[in-house]
């Protein structure tokens, strides 16, 4: 599970409480800034993470690995306009390198998805080759659970389908979730929440709709 | 929704983030932690989706082409810094913009889009489909309406029409050619 990257700081000796940004990637950032080549070391740690959510988000490994190219090129491109504070619109604690990082990628899925000349495959459609690309890890559930599992996920709203995905594949915080979202906190909770209601009928109903 | 309604769907749904939290720190474990406070089956699907929704990994084949071309553009964005070095612009922060492949399109994959499945509609298309349309519209509309004050013989049949306006667009072009 990924830390809490935003947090409240001791308080200050003036005696109010003071939040503080812990941005635990600022010294890689800071480093790519100063010679672009040390981005390999933020590629490296946010790689399977980008390709994961891409890969989720369209069912496809070649347009998974286009996304994950196009993001990092832009990211490397556009570190400059990286800002490490967090904007009022995306609730307490947002941006971080992370957050930024899934903005892109998830603009550039829809972009990818708005200028691709064939008809997009269908979460529906894709959910199959989502579970046939999930390598099932010892101790958990056979294919076909799992399967079922994303099934129900892909039938979901487009939304509470991305919020699930962040939240149990990418074990983002909700706050993170808000950020790349662009939602408040309040409202991916219910999201999330809405999203479980609906994915626990479909597997008590053994993976029907 | 009554306000009411809502409040509780909004404390639903923080006691299921509550209960998230400590699902997704037990790594290992089949089950997550007991929760009275929590519908069983939402903690049923929390726990499914947390065993069968894992990470997809690349292939390394793909990871290192990558790394090899953002080396790439991480060295041809140094040059023009090690250039201003060299003429004592002095060193700092690196601006660059090595994406060529994400810009070519005229796509900022930094502005948000808070709506993108809108997105996946031609929206730009349509509508710049529309104002050519009636751009060109507004144009043909005006020529006729020139052309049909300028005409002689208005009971004229349309060919004998079209004719005369053909010659008289001779007579101006010779005019003014000469």
């Amino acid at each position: 599970m990924a830390g809490p990257v935003f947090g409240k700081a001791r308080p200050s000796e003036e005696g109010g409480p003071r939040v503080t940004h812990l941005d635990r990637d600022r010294s890689l950032v800071d480093a790519a800034r100063r010679d672009p080549a040390e981005f390999d070391a933020l590629y490296r740690r946010y790689l399977a993470q980008v390709y994961s959510y891409a890969y989720y988000e369209l069912g496809d490994h070649h347009e998974a690995e286009d996304v994950t190219e196009r993001t990092f090129l832009a990211a490397l491109a556009n570190l400059d306009r990286f800002e490490e504070r967090a904007r009022p619109a995306d609730g307490d604690g947002a941006s971080t390198f992370r957050v930024w990082l899934f903005r892109i990628a998830r603009n550039v899925v829809a972009n990818q998805r708005r200028t691709q000349r064939r008809r997009p495959v269908a979460p529906i459609e894709a959910a199959a080759h989502v579970a046939d690309g999930v390598d099932v890890e010892a101790g958990a559930a056979t294919r076909d659970e799992a399967a079922d599992a994303w099934r129900a996920v892909a039938r979901l709203p487009a939304d509470r389908r991305r919020a699930i995905v962040l939240r149990f594949v990418e074990e983002m915080s909700t706050a993170e979730i808000a950020g790349v979202l662009g939602k408040s906190e309040g409202a991916v909770r219910v999201l999330i929440h809405r999203a479980l209601r609906t994915v626990a009928r479909d597997l008590d109903r053994g993976g029907r709709p | 929704m009554t306000p009411f309604e809502r409040d509780g769907t909004e404390v639903e749904a923080l006691l299921t983030d509550l209960y998230l939290e400590r699902v997704l720190a037990r790594h290992g474990t089949d089950r997550g932690p007991a929760d009275a406070g929590l519908d069983p089956a939402l903690r049923r699907a929390s726990d499914r989706l947390r065993r069968d929704l894992t990470r997809v990994h690349p292939s390394f084949r793909f990871e290192e082409r990558l790394a090899l071309r953002l080396a790439e553009a991480a060295a041809a964005a140094r040059l023009p810094a090690a250039v201003g070095a060299g003429t004592g612009a002095g060193g700092g922060v690196v601006t660059f913009r090595g994406g060529a492949s994400v810009a070519n399109d005229g796509f900022d994959p930094l502005a948000d889009d808070p709506d993108d499945e809108r997105r996946e509609l031609p929206v730009p298309l349509l509508i710049g489909g529309a104002l050519t349309s009636a751009a060109i519209s507004i144009a043909g509309a005006a020529a006729y309406v020139a052309w049909r004050w300028a005409r002689p013989g208005r009971g004229a049949s349309p060919m004998v029409r079209a004719a005369r306006a053909v010659r008289e667009a001779h007579r101006a072009g010779g005019a003014a050619s000469t």
